[in-house]
């Protein structure tokens, strides 16, 4: 469980995120939409630890990632807007070096891989070096690479760039499958249609303040329309968009 | 469960064995720029003293000087008569120096009048130097035997003529003179860590931002300074490598070729390499955590490479400044990076015992900047300025 209240951060000049505030609840996947620019990376990367808010309280199941970062970080599985491999190591070395980091040993990250490969289709790619894989190839090992610790939450920046549609199946099975199992996946995506695969929650960012938030059907209902996308190009165009 | 430091470490070592400019770095800093250097340096200087060693005159016109002749075949001098065209010969190196005896010179000298012979040298050729000195001393030794017997035979004391005798007594020891001229050992030891440590320090921290691998590394619970050190010790264990293979071939190199040809030129073996090594390793850790902290302000590879060697320039200017400026060895150096090792090498080189302030004061030195800069490679992977390039 995420809980996210009144985040702002600033960067020089730039008010890259303004005042978000949602919760993403345990058992269900929460999307983050909003236009490029809306402060869906920073409020991702505050999440993560990786960014001190200005102002503004988080807390990952329970713990404040300001107090605690590293225990803040066990709980979190992050696809981050960076998702370089190491190009020499194959792909299990870099989904392996990731788990040991995280304190697993040999047989639980051989066993972590073993069940998340057949999900993203990583068989085949295992055991190549990651030089020369094509952009989709290497987004499946920085997924793996994410859940190999089988965190309670999963957070995914923009998970779907660059994957073909076949790669966007698997994924969004694999994005089911982590909800069936009770976790937290609160995901990035500033593609409608994406969103209104998945989510169950909704929350949309512009110009970094949250403008709206809810299940689908509510969005729908506040943007007075039934086209979702409708709905999210009228509500993410209204306040404060100063970029 | 293997400690984090240690996987951090294991990584970036696996890494920079895979990589294929680690290899080559390697190959040409190990086998290639020292061994060879120094076979270089050292058949250039046993040419030297080859030269001058077999005492060999050119003469031109030496039918005018039978006294002359007789002195040196006395001497056990191999006379060569010189070329008519020993002009040019000396002014394109071909030839060292010619003594050049014109007509008159029996002449004269059978009258005790001054007899004039011309010694012709390219004074601008250092190789001729040899050479020239040992016909000048030639001919010194036959002016001094022609006086001794124009006094004997007049019956005075032939050491009249001779009011202060000059013999040399050459303090360098022919170690000594070995160091002198290689510099280039110590030089090259200095250089070593530089380029042994650069690749994996660039590649673990300026590469990593290059790959936006940085940023979903340093979202693993592990703390910014556990990867800040396993960094550095993979570059410094690189260096280290780097080092010894460097040295090794050095000490390869001294004993397959030099001892032979100039023995008293390079006294490099076990116990010197074993020195060079306890110098040089621990300055390798402060270099590599340098070069570690200088990367992570890289934003590519490139750029980084760019600020490192800025590093290397300037380390490799120390001992250039050393060499020409004379600078007088002074306490204070040896707490200075680079130029208190460069001073302790040379003082294992020439074969100087080592106080334990030698060993110590570099190391202790390089070793407490190095847990700095580590500190500030730390603190610098918290930074979101860092960790997401430039804002």
């Amino acid at each position: 469980m995420i809980r996210v209240e009144s985040l702002a951060k600033r960067f020089g000049a730039v008010q890259a995120v303004r005042d978000v505030t949602f919760e993403a609840a345990d058992g269900r996947v929460t999307g983050l939409l909003g236009p490029n620019g809306a402060g869906k990376t920073t409020t991702l990367r505050m999440i993560s630890t990786l960014v001190a808010p200005d102002a503004g309280r988080i807390e990952i199941d329970g713990i404040d990632p300001a107090r605690e970062p590293l225990a803040a970080r066990e709980r979190l599985g992050l696809l981050s807007d960076a998702r370089g491999l190491y190009a020499r190591l194959t792909a299990r070395e870099n989904i392996a070096y990731y788990g040991e980091l995280r304190g697993l040993g040999r047989d639980r990250i051989d066993a972590a891989i073993a069940a998340i490969a057949p999900q993203l289709e990583l068989g085949p790619l295992l055991d190549r070096r990651t030089d020369g894989f094509s952009q989709g190839e290497r987004m499946k090992v920085a997924i793996a690479r994410a859940l190999v610790h089988d965190p309670r939450n999963v957070v995914l920046d923009e998970p779907t760039n660059g994957l073909d549609v076949r790669s966007t199946r698997s994924l969004r099975e694999a994005i089911r499958l982590l909800r069936e199992s009770g976790k937290c996946v609160l995901f990035s995506s500033h593609v409608m249609q994406e969103v209104a695969a998945l989510c169950d929650e909704i929350v949309i960012v512009a110009g970094g303040t949250v403008v709206a938030a809810g299940t689908p059907a509510a969005i729908r209902a506040r943007a007075g329309c039934e086209d979702l996308e409708e709905a999210f190009v009228r509500l993410a165009g209204e306040p404060g968009d100063d970029r | 469960m293997k400690p984090r430091l240690a996987v951090v470490f294991l990584k970036e070592i696996r890494d920079a064995l895979r990589d294929r400019r680690t290899a080559l770095m390697i190959l040409v800093a190990s086998v290639l720029t020292g061994p060879v250097t120094l076979i270089l340096v050292a058949s250039f200087v046993s040419g030297l003293e080859e030269r001058a060693s077999t005492l060999r005159v050119r003469i031109a016109g030496a039918e005018n000087a039978p006294a002359l002749v007789n002195f040196l075949e006395r001497a056990d001098v191999e006379i060569e008569k010189a070329p008519s065209d020993y002009l040019a010969r000396v002014k394109e190196g071909a030839l060292d120096a010619v003594i050049v005896v014109p007509e008159d010179f029996h002449e004269r000298w059978l009258a005790h009048e001054e007899a004039r012979v011309e010694l012709v040298h390219d004074d601008s050729r250092t190789e001729s130097g040899p050479a020239t000195r040992q016909a000048e001393r030639l001919l010194a030794a036959f002016n001094r035997e022609t006086a001794y017997l124009r006094l004997m035979a007049r019956g005075v004391s032939p050491s009249l003529n001779e009011s202060t005798k000059v013999e040399r007594v050459n303090t360098a020891t022919p170690r000594q003179r070995g160091a002198v001229l290689l510099f280039l050992i110590p030089m090259f030891g200095i250089l070593a860590p530089l380029l042994g440590g650069m690749t994996v320090a660039i590649d673990s921290t300026a590469g990593e931002r290059e790959r936006g691998s940085l940023e979903p590394l340093l979202a693993n619970p592990v703390p910014a300074r556990v990867f800040a050190i396993g960094k550095w010790l993979a570059s410094w264990a690189s260096a280290t490598a780097v080092v010894t293979l460097t040295m090794a071939g050095f000490l390869a190199a001294a004993r397959l070729y030099a001892e032979k040809r100039l023995p008293s030129l390079l006294n490099f073996g076990v116990p010197e390499l074993a020195a060079f090594l306890a110098v040089i390793v621990p300055l390798a850790a402060f270099t590599s955590a340098l070069q570690l902290l200088i990367s992570t302000y890289g934003r590519s590879y490139r750029e980084a490479q760019t600020y490192v060697s800025y590093l290397a320039t300037v380390a490799s200017f120390v001992p250039l400044v050393v060499m020409f400026s004379g600078a007088k060895e002074q306490g204070w150096q040896l707490a200075v990076p680079v130029l208190g090792q460069l001073m302790v090498l040379q003082r294992v080189l020439r074969g100087d015992g080592l106080s334990s302030a030698d060993a110590l004061v570099p190391a202790a030195v390089a070793l407490v900047l190095a847990g700095l800069a580590v500190a500030a490679v730390a603190r610098l992977l918290r930074d979101e300025r860092i960790v997401f390039g430039r804002a």
